[in-house]
């Protein structure tokens, strides 16, 4: 295949403004599925995936496609919207040329759509910006048209529009991917260079590399070298996603595949490496990737003690196909034996936290998420803290830091004041406002990391009635004045209920929280009294009272079996509580912290 | 005969309580025996009752009879017998002489056994009470459930509430041992109501009263009722208030709760009842009957033409069998024994299960000490009033 034939692409977007959707189109249009084999978002595959209708892996696939008399090879690589997956959309744009840069028409610009478009100028890639949904009746074309072209540059008749749902405009986004996007350089008959941008695992292939190769050629039973681990393997099959796994046995630069090699484990592998041939070996690695680094990290604990090695084989098993998060042995007074879990973002944490209870069969309980704090000690010693059970003894410390974060709201004008005002409660410092168009904002501000991951997400849309998006980044630490928040259910402290709070903040906090929980937290067969102390001052009480009947009396005759199985069934205890002392705490309790301010 | 006042306020008189110690590998001395027929299906019911299948009650006498004879001796002796449904009286005065004269023939049948009948208020008959009489039920259980048409509605009992004062009156003439049961917490029901109804219970002047609240279970129109929102449940603080004032009115005057739900007058409690409790063996015979006999628990097939082709053809209706170890059957034993007022006794519970109850369930019991729901004073283990309540949750820790 010469490379002036071979086109490769990604589509970006804000979550959820159709990629999936619009890949299925240019797959069925090109004829890479038949209608037959169509469903919707062909693409993503895993079970999560379908049903949240999300997308959280980048996939690749090849597609031929002939344009006025000429051959094509595409390599579309669709990729996840929701800002815990960006690196993923990092890694697949440094395999591409181009990108379409998708825009749903009914919703405009949106946080991720900027944040994505400006990893693509930052490849050099050539965008194409397209306006979707162009069938829905609440589609605003004209003024989502003006929109892209004043927020990146775009002459407005560059800017195409398209259904991803009914086909229309895909064939004039095909011919512009063609006519726009350069072919790939690089040298067929050079030395192989290939740059590895995804890996996964199937359970009877082994680990399955995605490459996209910038120079020379690989085939079936090369003998190749990686370049940064050094490792060496040879080739057992090179092939192609049409859609599904094909082999081809030889690929060569510009185009992107998979290879399967005995590879058994996926952290032999490391994304962003350079496959080269060990008989002829390039010198010069392609530039790699940064390794994503966790940003909240919370307890993953089994609700049964017993479960422990269960759980660490499941998370074993997950971080097999998820590199990106981080797992350590902890363990907790009451919640006994667990693991310190590190994720990119709050809907990584619960989408790890569901696969494990899905796939993997383990029923858990989930700690509050908390950030990476570091806190500098009276004797100059600096310790990191990522779970509020781990603050040591006030009088050690002498001061705190914490990660802070520059957040981008863009929100419509209207709700500037409320958003500025959530803003200024979550301790933000109000850096910028850009005006989009006349009628959307973009407003910056920076924020302790931890408040960003308490509810400001939900807030937002709450004030913007769902048309408010967001992104950030981590721009470093600052002093914060800090204090652990601890919570005593029935006169014993339960670290796992524990919080890291901003002083000034605490005594509120705490008030709020075990109003919360007294909520959260079904009656006993006796009263039971939930405290919060700061520094082991009582700062807040409630009492959820003694529950008055539960007696079903009836013996059902002489069958008493069935009245054992009941009562046994229900000494069993239900699912995603943990008992602390008499009290059982329902899973919900420990996330209660997220959502204190909600009334 | 010795009284005592327990630390629960409560009077319980030692002379009747359990019958003699009982050894789960002795041989029964209780036997049930279950008639599953019914004028209609009420809606709240799940037990093995079957409406509108009068054509089979006399192929289903043959074959219980036969069941009866795979297991039986002509004049077994027992302690207890009891009827129950379904609707015992519900067959034709014919049908039950012809079953009451069987259970003559398998059982012998002796002032000193206890023999219940269970019974619907608007079956019985001048002829039927004589029926019962002369062949040895010395004891009648009627159904009376509520004296509230409404509420008699909303469980859809057929029978109108006058019958059951026309009952026990054609009932008085041949016995002195009566009992009404009765069910409290029925959507809609007033406390007063409930009052009331327990209030018409007592001036009928039973023996014995067994009242139960209201259970959805799974499965049943009322249960789908309440899943589409149809039927709302009643209140918990409501339905505890019911609870309370059943044990305070009905620990007076003679009256004396023996059991979560029974209350009995003039020494007159259950016999057969204080056998299931005491976990003690029990012979089962008819459609969904339980029985437990040499340390194995088992269940009668429900279905009424399945139990009758089977018995029919020389094969057990068994469905269900267990044998529990000998861990799990002491805690069967304590979670039956607490469901009494006596509780559990520690003397007997080791020579009866071979386990001590502070090894088995040491740690709850203190808990519930503490929180009092139960009575600990160093011989036995009882519930408290307020551990009545929630008897469910505690024996859930103790099962
Ligand atoms: N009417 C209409 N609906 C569309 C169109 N494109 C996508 N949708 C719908 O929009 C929703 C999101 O589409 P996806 O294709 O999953 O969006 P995505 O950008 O891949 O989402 P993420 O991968 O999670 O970021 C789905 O319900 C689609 O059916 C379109 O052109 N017209
Ligand atoms: S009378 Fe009793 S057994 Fe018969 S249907 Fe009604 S509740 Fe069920
Ligand atoms: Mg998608």
């Amino acid at each position: 295949m010469r490379t002036e034939q071979i086109r490769n692409f990604s589509i970006i977007a804000h979550i959820d403004h159709g990629k999936s959707t619009l890949a299925d189109q240019i797959l069925l249009k090109t004829g890479a599925i038949t209608q037959r084999e169509f469903r919707s978002q062909v693409l993503d595959d895993m079970d999560l995936e379908r049903e949240r209708g999300i997308t959280i892996k980048a996939r690749a696939v090849a597609i031929s496609f002939n344009l006025d008399g000429n051959e094509y090879e595409l390599n579309l690589i669709d990729t996840p919207g929701h800002v815990d997956f960006n690196y993923e959309v990092s890694r697949s744009l440094a395999a591409c040329e181009g990108a379409l840069l998708l825009v749903d028409s009914t919703q405009g610009v949106q946080a991720q759509t900027v944040a994505n478009a400006y990893l693509a100028m930052e490849g050099d890639l050539t965008m194409i910006p397209v306006l979707n949904k162009i069938d829905m009746p609440a589609s605003r074309v004209e003024t989502v048209r003006e929109e892209v072209s004043n927020t990146f540059g775009f002459t407005e008749d560059e800017i195409l529009s398209a259904s991803g749902k009914t086909g229309d405009g895909v064939d004039q986004i095909l011919r512009a991917i063609i006519e726009k996007i350069p072919s790939p350089p690089g040298n067929p008959d050079g030395q192989l260079r290939a740059l590895i941008f995804d890996s996964h695992v199937d359970e009877y292939r082994g680990v399955i590399i995605y490459f996209r190769i910038f120079d020379g050629t690989i085939r079936n039973n090369d003998r190749i070298k990686m370049l940064r681990s050094g490792r060496m393997y040879e080739t057992l099959e090179i092939g192609q996603f049409r859609p599904t796994r094909k082999s081809c046995g030889e690929l060569s630069a510009g185009q992107v595949g998979y290879l399967i090699s005995n590879i058994k484990e996926l952290k032999d592998v490391h994304i962003g490496d350079t496959i080269t041939l060990a008989a002829d070996p390039a010198q010069e690695p392609l530039p790699g990737y940064k390794e994503p680094k966790p940003m909240v990290y919370c307890g993953i604990f089994p609700t049964d003690n017993a479960e422990f090695e269960n759980l660490r084989q499941a998370l074993e098993k997950l971080s097999l196909n998820d590199s990106s998060f981080t797992y350590e042995p902890d363990s907790n007074e009451g919640l006994g034996f667990g693991f310190l879990c590190g994720f990119l973002g709050l809907l990584h944490m619960e989408i790890i936290g569901q696969r494990l209870e899905r796939e993997q069969d383990v029923d858990i309980v989930q700690t509050a998420p908390s950030v990476k704090y570091e806190v500098v000690l009276q004797n100059r010693e600096t310790i990191t803290i990522n779970s509020p059970d781990k603050v040591p003894d006030p009088s050690t410390i002498d001061f705190w830091r914490e990660p802070i974060a520059k957040v981008s709201f863009i929100i419509p004008t209207e709700s500037i004041g409320g958003v500025m005002k959530l803003c200024q409660d979550r301790r933000g410092t109000y850096i910028r406002t850009e005006y989009l168009s006349k009628d959307r904002t973009i407003l910056v501000y920076e924020m302790p990391l931890a408040e960003v991951i308490i509810d400001v997400y939900d807030k937002l849309k709450s004030l913007t009635r769902g048309y408010g998006t967001m992104d950030f980044e981590i721009i470093g630490y600052r002093e914060g004045d800090l204090v652990k928040l601890d919570v005593l259910v029935a006169g014993d402290k339960v670290d796992a209920l524990s919080t890291i709070a901003p002083r000034e903040f605490a005594m509120t906090r705490g008030r709020k929280l075990v109003a919360k929980l007294k909520k959260e937290i079904s009656r006993h067969m006796f009263p039971v009294a939930l405290q919060a102390a700061i520094g082991g001052k009582i700062v807040a009480r409630e009492t959820i009272p003694a529950m008055r009947k539960n007696v079903t009396a009836k013996c059902y005759g002489g069958d008493i079996t069935r009245k054992r199985k009941l009562l046994e069934k229900q000494k069993e205890g239900k699912k995603r509580m943990k008992q602390f002392g008499q009290v059982e705490i329902p899973q919900k309790a420990f996330l209660a912290i997220l959502s204190v301010d909600e009334e | 005969m010795t009284q005592r006042s327990d630390a629960t306020g409560f009077v319980t008189d030692e002379s009747d309580s359990v019958p003699s110690a009982p050894f789960f590998w002795a041989r029964p001395r209780a036997a049930y025996i279950h008639i599953p027929f019914c004028a209609h299906k009420c809606g709240y019911c799940d037990f093995a009752s079957v409406a509108g299948q009068d054509d089979a009650i006399d192929r289903f006498l043959s074959a219980l009879d036969r069941e009866m004879a795979s297991q039986l001796t002509p004049g077994t002796v027992v302690d207890t017998i009891f009827v129950g449904g379904g609707t015992p009286t519900y067959v034709s005065a014919k049908q039950l002489d012809r079953y009451l004269d069987r259970l003559n023939h398998w059982f012998q049948v002796s002032p000193d056994v206890e023999f219940t009948v269970e019974s619907n208020p608007n079956t019985l008959t001048a002829e039927k009470v004589a029926i019962l009489a002369n062949h040895g039920v010395n004891r009648v259980s009627l159904g009376a459930q509520s004296f509230r048409p409404h509420l008699l509605k909303q469980l859809e009992r057929n029978h109108d509430p006058a019958s059951v004062g026309r009952a026990i009156d054609l009932l008085r003439k041949r016995f002195d041992n009566i009992s009404i049961d009765l069910i409290f917490g029925i959507p809609g029901q007033t406390q007063k109501e409930w009052e009331e109804d327990l209030e018409t219970s007592l001036s009928l002047e039973p023996n014995h009263i067994s009242a139960y609240g209201l259970t959805y279970e799974k499965g049943t129109p009322l249960w789908k009722q309440r899943k589409l929102g149809i039927v709302e449940p009643i209140d918990e603080n409501i339905e505890a208030t019911m609870y309370e004032h059943l044990m305070d009115r009905l620990n007076l005057n003679g009256w004396e709760q023996y059991e979560i739900s029974n209350f009995a007058r003039g020494r007159k409690k259950c016999r057969h009842n204080l056998y299931y409790w005491a976990n003690a063996p029990y012979y089962g015979f008819g459609t969904g009957a339980a029985a437990f006999q040499n340390n194995r628990r088992t269940l009668n097939l429900r279905p009424l033409i399945t139990y009758m082709e089977r018995v029919e053809s020389g094969e057990s209706p068994i469905c269900q069998s267990e044998v529990l170890e000998s861990e799990s059957r002491a805690r069967e034993t304590a979670i039956l024994n607490l469901r009494r007022t006596e509780g559990i006794s520690r003397v007997n519970f080791i020579e009866t299960t071979g386990h001590r109850i502070d090894d088995l369930a040491g740690d709850p019991i203190r808990q519930f000490v503490e929180h009092g729901l139960l009575i600990d004073d160093g011989e036995t283990i009882c519930f408290s009033r307020a551990g009545f309540l929630l008897a469910d949750g505690i024996l859930a820790r103790i099962v």
